[in-house]
């Protein structure tokens, strides 16, 4: 990591929970602020703002603190990449976050590795200069997926996936034409705790993504029983 | 049996409709007891006439000059006696009216000369004297209507004395059998009076073999004050001369007077019954010989009662009903014995009373008391009432009663039935909310009743408390329904604590990252959060099913190629595919088949023995397609068939994995919304569990490749 640290925030009432992440990005070499509260949070964002913010939802009792924090921010920075980390796992709240122009939504329990990663990709989005030199990037017939920028092109089109979407895609195309099991595409979310049919309504999404550029798209194929396949045409 | 087992018992308008007709019973009794009121009415008027004959005869006690007063002495005369007739009499010559008389005919005539000899009977009804001759003639001469003189034909003379004590003269005359003609007479006996006949005087002349019968009435006015009356047959046999042969006369010889039939009313006595003032019936005064001396007023019926019988009344028949055989003889023949042995017995000292019936239909009391003179009976006093106007009033209350009770019943059972089919629908309106409160499967649908909130009785009490309780129990099941999720909520925080701080240790600490330890809390933490996102995922199936569009999938192929991907995942298993390879189209989605086959397989591993196979048959039986999964090992008990699909019933014990029950919940939710069905059965051997799942077939069809099917789907 070269140059300044970059600053993250953090709110989250728990103090365990806060203690973990803080030691986790700390460790990557990030400079952390840990707030508990939203007044204790709008207090210090009040001094300065951070590079990115990471915020549960319910604080101290206080139901909606962090899409109230969000709002406030994003009206002071609108650019600054804020990410929503919350044990609200309903559609509805993360449809709500996003709204709110939040950059991404991620479920508890998670991976601190996981964590770490989005960190820094957001971050990289952020600063296009800090792109680091190694690309990766995969071509696979018509369709072309960057992890990095975080887009995938059909047929010369961008196909909008989530960076979730997009890990599992490229799961798929790294061993085109041959059957990927659940338990691998359970990697590509990142989280702990997945069961298939978490990974089903991904590929549901994925395939309705494609579909609407291409209504003749049919390269995703489920092995039932077993996982997902990409077909090269 | 199962007939028994649907009808539980009558229905509630039913039962009321059975119980009710027993309100009848009150109009009944009623009219029951009014009937015997009636006969205690009947009674006390019987008793009281009998008082009454008692009352007149001491009038007449120790009167015997009264019943001695006859005008002439009767040794002179074979007298004959106008008794009551009891029947009435047609003027048709006809003898049958007089069978009863016969015994009192009396012949006139010489014995050797048969011609122009008469029988001849006697008697009074309704203030009029009726005659029937019997009349011998060898030739019978009728009268020339174009002659003046009447003496000229066959005819009948009556003699007797008027009121004003003029001798009057009557002759009946007549032209042809049919209807004769009544005269006033000259002296001679040769020329009518007047030219005019006495109309008051009517007669029947009819052809015998012996010939004439002759049937006459007139009224006892005429005869006023005359107690004797004489008659004469005028016999003609020469229609040529027409000579008067020979006159038979009611008198043995010609050498006396010419008055020679006894009448035996005492115009002395009737003035006494007169007098008395008895007006609702008959008097009679009968001397000691049985014969009639006076009589005064007359039976007759009461208008009303006659009006009242001849409109239909319903009571009639329900008297008949409640009472059907009277105490009276229904034969009047029989009644007129009756009255005589009633006049007998008072005759002979005894006070009599009895109730016989009328030949019109009426009801009549006859009471008769003795008329005693020192040691010897005088006659008897006879009362004739009819019981109709004690009746009739009667009747009418009667009528009256029954007619109220009867509207009162009707009114009643209208009342009753209105309001049991009130009730009755009340409380069907209210056991149909109730059941449309919980669904088959037992989940809440309302949680309060419109129904029956305001009404104050006990069906308002039920439906208030059906409520209360609906409300209390829709808490419950709602913070049975949002416990995963909150439980979800809330463990998610310390899970995260948990996953975040073993993932800080093994990065922190070298030898923890090897620990056996900390795979097996890793482990531990992932089984949580399986548990947690079954439960929530079960939780909110329903909710999610609901908001997908509807697509469809080719279930064979989708369970071959799942069935054959399974033995990769689950190498140490044997899994057996039999069904077609792909053409069997259903209405659901490829990822909801998968998951339910997810359960189904998880399920069949779980309790199957680890050596049998786990065989999955995929076969149409129109209009559904069959999903079964076999495996041997445990059975099911009995009761567990059905049951074995409903959420959080695990039955079985499983070594492997901790079960909620949650899985096989999850394939019946799945199977029903697409309208299918799932079950549990033992084998037929029981060597183990099939588990089937019907889902209704969309099409059968050749497919290529099924993923297209799918994606031509617009997104949702």
């Amino acid at each position: 990591m070269q140059g300044m640290a970059k600053h993250i925030a953090i709110v989250e009432d728990d103090p365990d929970q806060r203690a973990n992440y803080c030691d986790a990005l700390a460790k990557k070499g990030y400079e952390v602020t840990a707030y508990a509260s939203r007044p204790e949070a709008l207090e210090g964002f009040a001094s300065s703002l951070p590079d990115l913010v990471i915020l549960d939802i319910i604080l101290s009792g206080e139901e909606d603190a962090g899409f109230d924090l969000c709002r406030s921010l994003l009206q002071r920075a609108p650019e600054l990449p804020v990410l929503f980390l919350t044990e609200r796992t309903d559609e509805v709240d993360k449809i709500s976050g996003l709204r709110l122009g939040a950059w991404d939504y991620l479920s508890k329990p998670i991976s601190l590795q996981y964590l770490a990663e989005r960190v820094s990709s957001l971050l990289r989005i952020v600063e296009p200069s800090a792109l680091p030199e190694q690309h990766e990037s995969s071509k696979v017939g018509n369709l072309e997926v960057d992890l990095d920028k975080l887009t995938a092109t059909w047929r010369g089109r961008r196909v909008p996936l989530s960076g979730t979407e997009l890990r599992m895609l490229h799961m798929l195309i790294e061993q085109p034409d041959s059957a990927v099991s659940y338990a691998r595409l359970m990697k590509a979310t990142m989280q702990p705790l997945v069961t298939n049919n978490t990974i089903n309504t991904h590929m549901r999404n994925i395939r309705r993504k494609f579909v609407s550029i291409d209504a003749g798209f049919s390269c995703i194929s489920n092995e039932y029983g077993y996982g997902y396949r990409w077909i090269v045409q | 049996m199962k007939l028994f087992g649907k009808v539980r018992g009558l229905r509630l308008a039913t039962k009321l409709a059975l119980v009710g007709p027993v309100l009848i019973l009150a109009p009944i009794y009623a009219l029951i007891q009014q009937l015997d009121l009636e006969s205690v009415f009947v009674e006390a008027q019987a008793q009281s006439m009998l008082r009454t004959a008692q009352g007149m005869s001491t009038i007449f006690n120790g009167r015997e000059d009264l019943f001695e007063n006859l005008a002439i002495n009767t040794e002179d005369y074979e007298p004959i006696y106008a008794r009551p007739l009891v029947r009435p009499i047609r003027l048709d010559g006809n003898p049958e009216d007089w069978l009863e008389q016969s015994e009192r005919t009396h012949t006139f005539g010489d014995g050797e000369d048969e011609d122009a000899r008469f029988s001849i009977s006697i008697g009074e009804r309704d203030d009029a004297v009726y005659g029937f001759l019997n009349i011998h003639d060898d030739r019978l001469v009728y009268r020339d209507a174009r002659v003046l003189r009447l003496d000229n034909a066959d005819h009948l003379r009556l003699e007797f004395l008027r009121l004003d004590g003029s001798q009057a003269r009557l002759a009946i005359t007549f032209t042809a059998p049919g209807i004769v003609t009544a005269y006033d007479m000259d002296d001679n006996w040769q020329f009518a009076e007047s030219g005019k006949p006495e109309n008051q005087v009517r007669g029947f002349v009819e052809e015998t073999e012996q010939g004439y019968a002759l049937e006459f009435r007139m009224p006892t006015d005429m005869l006023a004050a005359a107690t004797t009356v004489g008659f004469s047959f005028v016999d003609v046999d020469d229609a040529e001369t027409r000579a008067i042969r020979h006159i038979t006369r009611s008198l043995p010889s010609a050498g006396r007077s010419a008055f020679n039939l006894v009448r035996l009313r005492s115009t002395e006595l009737l003035n006494i019954l007169d007098g008395l003032g008895f007006s609702d019936g008959r008097v009679m005064v009968i001397d000691g010989d049985n014969r009639l001396r006076a009589a005064s007023g007359a039976v007759s019926r009461n208008l009303a009662t006659i009006s009242l019988e001849d409109e239909f009344r319903p009571t009639a028949w329900l008297r008949s009903l409640v009472r059907p055989a009277t105490t009276l003889s229904q034969d009047p023949v029989q009644s007129e014995q009756v009255a005589t042995q009633v006049i007998d017995s008072a005759l002979a000292g005894t006070p009599s009373v009895e109730r016989r019936l009328h030949e019109s239909g009426f009801e009549l009391i006859t009471a008769a008391y003795p008329i005693v003179s020192t040691d010897q009976v005088l006659g008897t006093v006879v009362v004739e009432q009819a019981t109709d106007r004690t009746l009739s009033m009667q009747s009418q209350a009667i009528d009256r009663l029954f007619g109220i009770l009867l509207a009162t019943f009707v009114l009643i059972m209208v009342a009753l039935f209105g309001f049991s089919a009130r009730l009755a629908w009340r409380i069907g309106h209210l056991r149909a909310e109730t059941s449309r409160a919980i669904d088959e499967s037992g989940r809440l649908k309302i949680a309060k009743f419109r129904r029956e909130q305001k009404a104050g009785d006990e069906i308002g009490d039920l439906a208030r408390s059906i409520s209360t309780m609906l409300s209390s129990l829709q808490r419950y099941t709602g913070f049975l329904e949002r416990m995963p999720r909150t439980l979800r909520h809330e463990i998610h925080n310390p899970l995260n604590t948990l996953t975040t701080s073993l993932e800080n240790l093994a990065e922190e600490v070298e030898e923890a990252r090897k620990s056996k330890y900390l795979a097996s809390a890793r482990r531990g933490v992932a089984r949580i959060g399986f548990i947690l996102q079954g439960l929530a995922d079960a939780a909110s199936l329903e909710e999610s099913l609901k908001t997908e569009a509807p697509e469809s999938c080719d279930v064979a192929t989708l369970v071959d190629s799942y069935v054959r991907n399974c033995a990769l995942n689950h190498p140490q298993r044997e899994f057996i595919y039999r069904g077609p390879e792909q053409g069997l189209v259903c209405n659901l989605p490829d990822y909801r088949m998968e998951q339910v086959l997810d359960k189904l397989i998880d399920n069949a591993i779980d309790f199957g023995r680890e050596d049998s196979p786990i065989v999955v048959q995929v076969e149409l039986q129109q209009p559904m397609v069959r999903v079964s999964i076999a495996n041997r090992g445990p059975v099911l008990p009995l009761s567990d068939e059905q049951s074995l699909f409903e959420s959080m019933v695990s039955h079985r014990k499983s070594q492997k994995r901790l079960h909620f029950g949650l899985g096989l919940y999850i394939v019946k939710i799945i199977a029903e919304y697409h309208g299918g069905s799932a079950r549990a059965l033992n084998l037929v051997d029981g060597s183990g569990v099939l588990l089937v799942v019907d889902l209704p077939l969309l099409r059968e069809r050749e497919l290529t490749t099924f993923p297209k099917e799918s994606l031509t789907k617009p997104a949702a």
